[in-house]
């Protein structure tokens, strides 16, 4: 059971949570079908770490960003300086 | 009774003879002590068969008499099986052999020994196939013959239930190293949970000499001392997942059956010890092979002789020590062979009551009834598999050790190496202070771990497989010659070769066969036993019941305020989600004429409702909603429809403005939960800037629908403070009141239903005292509830959509129909992008209006609709009889090509045959241009 | 039926059954060491403001604590730029009224809206570790410890909030899982033979 460090709740168990996936950048406007659908439905997946959103449902409700290694599930809060 | 094989007081024995009982083995009654396990008593009066094996049903005796016999599974009352060697006898207990019949002793089954050569492993990919029209009876066939208890669903539910836990140190296994551990951690300031698989602590010391037991008593006594340590006997850790969160099934307590531990340990302390192994010989499952430790077990703590006359097979001090114990025993040892010096067993021949010969290596043969062997040891590391080590193999020592192991996980005893009992619990000390140190983040963190010196490692010999072929897996009946036979059909991974021939698939999971199998695999292949490797082990490393993992039923319900009204009209209760909800009460079609003719009131409570507060709220319903809210005015309701990124119908609802500021947003009831989280994806990720607080209020408030042509008039009785004349109060307009009595109540005109109506929100405590009023107060107005059936139908009458129900995972809003409210000149919304680019196209399915020509017909829902007999081009999404209109009317999917009004199509009802239905000019069947609702 | 109306907790109150501040409420007494009370009647105000803005600072509670004011309201800092309100039956308006003017506030009245239940007893942590995953150990959730979490898989807001030498804690869900939570707690107190006490 994965412990997912809440930045307002402390390391809580996943199962808590919704994972929202791995974080894409939303396009602005003027973006053609292709690379909108490419946010839409494509996701690098790769083995290692991984920039991913979280939601704390049964917590503060907040969503929250972290880096997951796919390949162990360790866990850790984003770098401080990307909390920018 | 009697019990011949029963032993005078043994020092170290966990029996108290002062509580004799009997219970039954196979309708025959058998003597016990306290502390007997099933297996000891009846090795006490003699028995030595206990069960059939799995495949060719050879008659089987104790191995191990541990926990892990494979031997021993039995049947206890209605619990099938009960693991014989490890279960306490108990007063009356009724007790009966699994997989044999009729009888233990004369098991017809024993015919697939005659033909054991066509049942080698793997018989069933290459039997048992064709012709496909028998298969049930061939699994009737191999049902009879398959093994397990018997399941009786006659017998009354037990009580699992579980807990959590949060030890800093979690120890698994209670010998003398785990013990030690758990007291070093303890005295470092660490709360400990030692959890040990058997009755009692102490591992090998059990059944060890005066000095073991000695020590033994002393670390008890240590234990019983500590509070901070918490002991859990005959528990199990079964499995170890993502950052140490550890599974233990709790099974010593008085009024559950097994409780379930999900502990979060900070240090996992894995003393699990070693496993004996088997020899493998022609002839080593007969009734009478025993390994050393279960010899000494039965001797020295259940005052047990195993037998009369035996040869002991020894390469290892433990060996040693049984000879000596057999002696003591006063078994006739007749030969001691020493594996050290080059002796071996060829083979053991035996009939049905066991053992009768042993054919030494030097051609000597023996007569005698028991052969005890002690051949080498299994470090069980599957816990630590679970932590993503892969255990390395030691030549010298002929065994696995664990070998890599996260910062979290530690070991100690004899998984981890050997030397004299000091030398153990030093190591298991050092570890304990060091799993405390790293649980209470001790200087450094993890970065500075330090793990306690080594441990010395024995050398012993490396005896796997004799010379010549015997069982390797008495669970599922696997021989070493099954494991050489699939290497030369080509599965010559280790991997392989245990799906195919199910070898350390049953239930010990490896813990007696899995060396064994790679000794053999290697041999075969010819490469070595540490590049062969094991197979990956996956909790749980114990089978576990059903029971424990369910544990006490944890599904919420939620209940409308009016729910003790609904059941005590007797309202058919519909469960919707995780509500409860009422679908009818008794007469739905009725229920549909008074709200047409008179007027009916229905619980919607459960519709998805939100407070929405701030400055910025026109601008979050704009980005959210395909249409505009700019200029909603305060007073005002609009209806409104959200697609997802992909256009894509995610929602619909009304909105209110309540106030300059505020807001009443409503969701359909099964999207509650979603639009509560996409509304705060928004406002927290993409838009944080905005000034809107949005606040769930679908609990708090009981929603009531008041619908019918004399709704107005009912209204009026109940309602103070709000002027109900149409041109005060026109449809799509929301005011606020007091409803007999209760301040704070909104009430809005909209119409799902087709007629006039207002739909009331009350503060949820008062919702039953409106509730009951309006039935009151409406008596002569006709006024009666009507459920969800009902509401279901009047708005089909009038072709409103329902999400989820009339759209798909793939309908975006053109093909809903939508058009009208999509405002695609709007700055941005959700799914803007790709409904522009469904607007330019063409080839999408279409939401139409259906009815049968046949108006006495309803097609099922989700009828497909078809063309030239077997092209699917739509399918029915709602369908229902119209007690309006007096038949059938639908809402479907078709084709582009099929979507103009008029056109005749085919629907295909399940199993049946096919109706022409005709496509309608517009959704709604009855009143369309509604009339009615905005009177 | 021109009476006042009477406000019902989702909870069907353990007879005998009384009326009190406009509620149907449960008037049962109860000695036992491990005890249930339905106290759904309390006012409850539903707060949300600019963490570090004028509201958060008069609050002056955290997120995670919980707290009593001036007025005898407790104050929960239930989650960022969020504040519960539990006051008694009545004493909700004034304490909305008392807040100070801040630019962004939403006051929403969630009296209707969460049942409130409260278990007192030195058992109470052995109850909820059966169905609630958080570590209660004092050094972990001490008294005027304040989370939200799953409790027997339900979303629940949970403070420690002792009473009378007694560790106790408060429990609140949105009311429409009420009865399940209450049902639930029973369930896991029958252990320690838990007994049900009125509000009054």
């Amino acid at each position: 059971m994965i412990l997912v460090p809440c930045p307002h709740c402390g390391a809580r168990n996943a199962s808590e949570f919704r994972c929202v996936g791995e974080q894409r950048a939303r396009p602005g406007d003027g973006t053609g079908p292709e690379p909108w659908r490419s946010y839409l439905y494509l996701r690098s997946n790769p083995a290692g770490w991984v920039t991913e959103g979280w939601y704390h449902r049964a917590g503060c409700r907040r969503y929250l960003t972290v880096e997951r290694d796919t390949l162990t599930n360790e866990v850790r809060p984003l770098p401080a300086e990307d909390l920018a | 009774m009697s019990a011949p094989y029963r032993l005078g007081p043994q020092p170290g024995e966990v029996l108290d003879r002062s509580r004799a009982f009997s219970f039954t083995w196979n309708g025959r009654r058998y003597p016990a002590y306290e502390g007997d396990t099933i297996v000891s008593a009846l090795a006490a009066s003699g028995e030595r068969v206990f069960s059939r094996s799995f495949k060719y049903h050879r008659p089987r005796g104790v191995l191990s008499a541990s926990y892990h016999d494979p031997n021993c599974t039995v049947q206890v009352g209605d619990e099938p099986n009960v693991r014989a060697a490890h279960r306490r006898a108990a007063p009356g207990m009724d007790v009966r052999a699994q997989n044999a019949w009729p009888s233990l002793r004369y098991d017809v089954k024993s015919a697939n020994q005659i033909v054991g050569r066509f049942l080698s492993a793997g018989f069933y990919y290459k039997t048992f196939i064709k012709p496909q029209r028998l298969w049930p009876l061939y699994d009737r066939i191999l049902n009879r013959f398959s093994a397990g208890g018997v399941l009786t669903h006659a017998e009354p539910h037990e009580y699992y239930d579980k807990r959590y836990a949060h030890p800093d140190v979690l120890v698994a296994g209670g010998g003398p190293a785990g013990i030690s551990g758990a007291l070093a951690a303890a005295e470092s300031g660490a709360s400990v949970l030692l959890v040990e698989e058997e009755h009692e602590l102490g591992g090998h010391l059990r059944w060890g000499d005066q000095a073991e037991r000695a020590a033994l008593a002393e670390l008890r006594a240590a234990l019983a001392a500590n509070p901070a340590i918490e002991v859990l006997t005959d528990s199990a850790v079964t499995g170890r997942y993502d950052g140490n969160w550890v599974a233990v099934v709790q099974r010593n307590l008085p009024q559950v059956t097994e409780r379930l531990i999900k502990a979060r340990a900070k240090t996992l302390v894995v003393a699990a010890g070693l496993i004996e192994r088997p020899y493998v010989f022609e002839g080593n499952d007969l009734p009478g092979v025993l390994l050393s430790t279960a010899a000494r077990r039965l001797i020295n703590t259940h005052a047990v002789r195993p037998g009369d006359r035996a040869v002991v097979l020894t390469a290892n001090p433990e060996g040693d020590a049984a000879a000596a114990d057999l002696e003591c025993a006063g078994v006739d040892v007749a030969r001691v062979v020493d594996a050290r010096r080059g002796g071996d067993v060829v083979r053991v021949l035996g009939g049905r009551a066991g053992v009768r010969q042993v054919e030494c290596g030097d051609g000597w043969k023996v007569a005698c009834d028991l052969l005890v062997t002690a051949v080498g040891w299994t470090a069980p590391t599957a816990l630590l598999n679970m932590a993503g080590d892969r255990p390395a193999y030691s030549e010298a020592a002929a065994r696995f050790f664990p070998s890599k192991l996260p910062d979290d996980v530690l070991v100690t005893g004899g998984i981890a190496g050997d030397g004299t009992l000091d030398e153990l619990i030093d190591h298991a000390r050092a570890t304990g202070r060091e799993a405390a140190r790293r649980a209470l983040g001790g200087g450094g963190g993890w970065g500075t771990t330090m793990a306690p010196p080594a441990l010395p490692v024995a050398e012993h010999p490396a005896l796997f497989r004799g010379r010549t072929h015997g069982f390797v897996d008495f669970s599922e009946d696997v021989t070493s010659k099954d494991l050489a036979a699939a290497v030369h059909e080509g599965y010559d991974s280790i991997e392989l070769v245990k799906r195919y021939t199910t070898a350390t698939m049953g239930p010990s999971q490896g813990k007696l066969e899995t060396v064994n199998t790679v000794a053999v695999v290697a041999e075969a292949t010819g490469h070595s036993i540490g590049d062969t490797g094991t197979t990956v082990w996956r909790p749980p490393y114990v089978p576990v019941t059903l029971g424990a993992l369910a544990g006490r039923s944890f599904e919420p319900v939620r209940y409308s305020p009016l729910q003790p009204w609904h059941e005590r009209a007797g309202a058919k209760p519909l469960v919707a989600g995780a509500w409860i909800r009422p679908d009818h009460y008794g007469d739905s079609a009725g229920e549909v004429r008074n709200v047409r003719t008179n007027v009916g009131i229905i619980d919607v409570t459960p519709l998805g409702k939100f407070d929405l507060r701030g400055p910025d709220v026109p601008q979050l319903l704009n980005q959210l909603y395909v249409n505009k809210w700019s200029k909603l005015d305060v007073g005002s309701v609009r209806y409104g429809v959200m697609c997802a990124e992909d256009g894509v119908v995610l929602d619909d609802g009304v909105v209110g403005r309540l106030a300059a500021d505020r807001y009443l947003l409503t969701s359909t009831s099964s999207g509650a939960g979603t639009i509560e989280e996409w509304i705060e994806s928004w406002l927290q990720i993409e838009r944080p800037d905005w000034r809107v607080y949005a606040t769930p209020v679908t609990d708090a408030y009981a929603s009531i629908n008041v619908a019918g042509p004399r709704s107005r008039e009912l209204l009026a009785r109940v309602a103070d403070g709000v002027d109900l004349a149409p041109e005060a109060f026109g449809y799509m307009r929301v005011r606020s009141g007091r409803i007999v009595g209760v301040d704070g109540c909104f009430l809005w005109r909209i119409g799902f239903t087709g007629e006039r109506s207002y739909e009331l929100h009350v503060p949820a405590a008062y919702g039953l005292h409106v509730w009951e009023a309006l039935l009151d107060r409406g008596a002569d107005l006709g006024v009666a509830p009507f459920g969800i059936e009902a509401q279901r139908i009047l708005r089909l009458e009038k072709g409103h959509l329902i999400v989820g129900q009339d759209t798909d995972g793939l309908t975006q809003a053109y093909g809903a129909g939508l058009d009208w409210l999509v405002k695609l000149d709007k700055e941005d919304f959700v799914g803007r992008r790709e409904l522009a680019w469904q607007r330019g196209r063409d080839d999408y399915f279409r939401l139409v209006g259906l009815q049968p020509v046949d108006g006495s017909v309803v097609p099922a829902e989700a009828s497909q609709i078809v063309e030239g007999g077997n092209t699917i081009v739509g399918r029915i999404t709602s369908s229902r009889m119209s007690p309006t209109l007096g038949r059938s009317v639908c809402l479907g999917f078709v084709a582009p090509h099929l979507a103009a009004p008029g056109t005749t199509v085919s629907v295909q009802l399940p199993g049946g045959p096919l109706i022409p239905a005709t496509v309608m000019a517009q959704h709604a069947h009855f009143d369309p241009e509604g009339v009615r609702q905005r009177g | 039926m021109a009476e006042s109306p009477v406000a019902r907790s989702p909870i069907a109150p353990a007879p005998p059954v009384a009326l009190a501040h406009g509620w149907e409420v449960s008037a049962r007494r109860s000695t036992a060491a491990l005890r249930i009370t339905d106290c759904t009647p309390l006012d409850k105000l539903l707060v949300r403001a600019l963490a570090g803005g004028v509201v958060a600072g008069a609050f002056g509670v955290p997120f995670g604590r919980a707290a009593r004011d001036m007025r005898d309201v407790l104050v929960v800092g239930s989650g960022p730029g969020e504040w519960t309100l539990l006051a008694r039956p009545g004493a909700g308006a004034a304490a909305a009224a008392a807040l100070p003017d801040d630019d962004l506030t939403s006051v929403v009245d969630l009296t209707s809206g969460r049942a409130l239940i409260r278990i007192s007893g030195a058992h109470t942590a052995a109850l909820l570790a059966k169905v609630c995953a958080i570590d209660l150990a004092e050094d972990v959730t001490p008294d005027g410890a304040a989370f939200r979490t799953s409790v027997a898989k339900l979303v629940t807001d949970v403070v420690r909030h002792d009473h009378d030498g007694e560790r106790s804690y408060l429990l609140h869900c949105e009311r429409s899982y009420g009865q399940y939570l209450f049902d639930a707690l029973l369930d896991a107190g029958a252990e320690y033979a838990i007994d049900v006490e009125g509000f009054v």
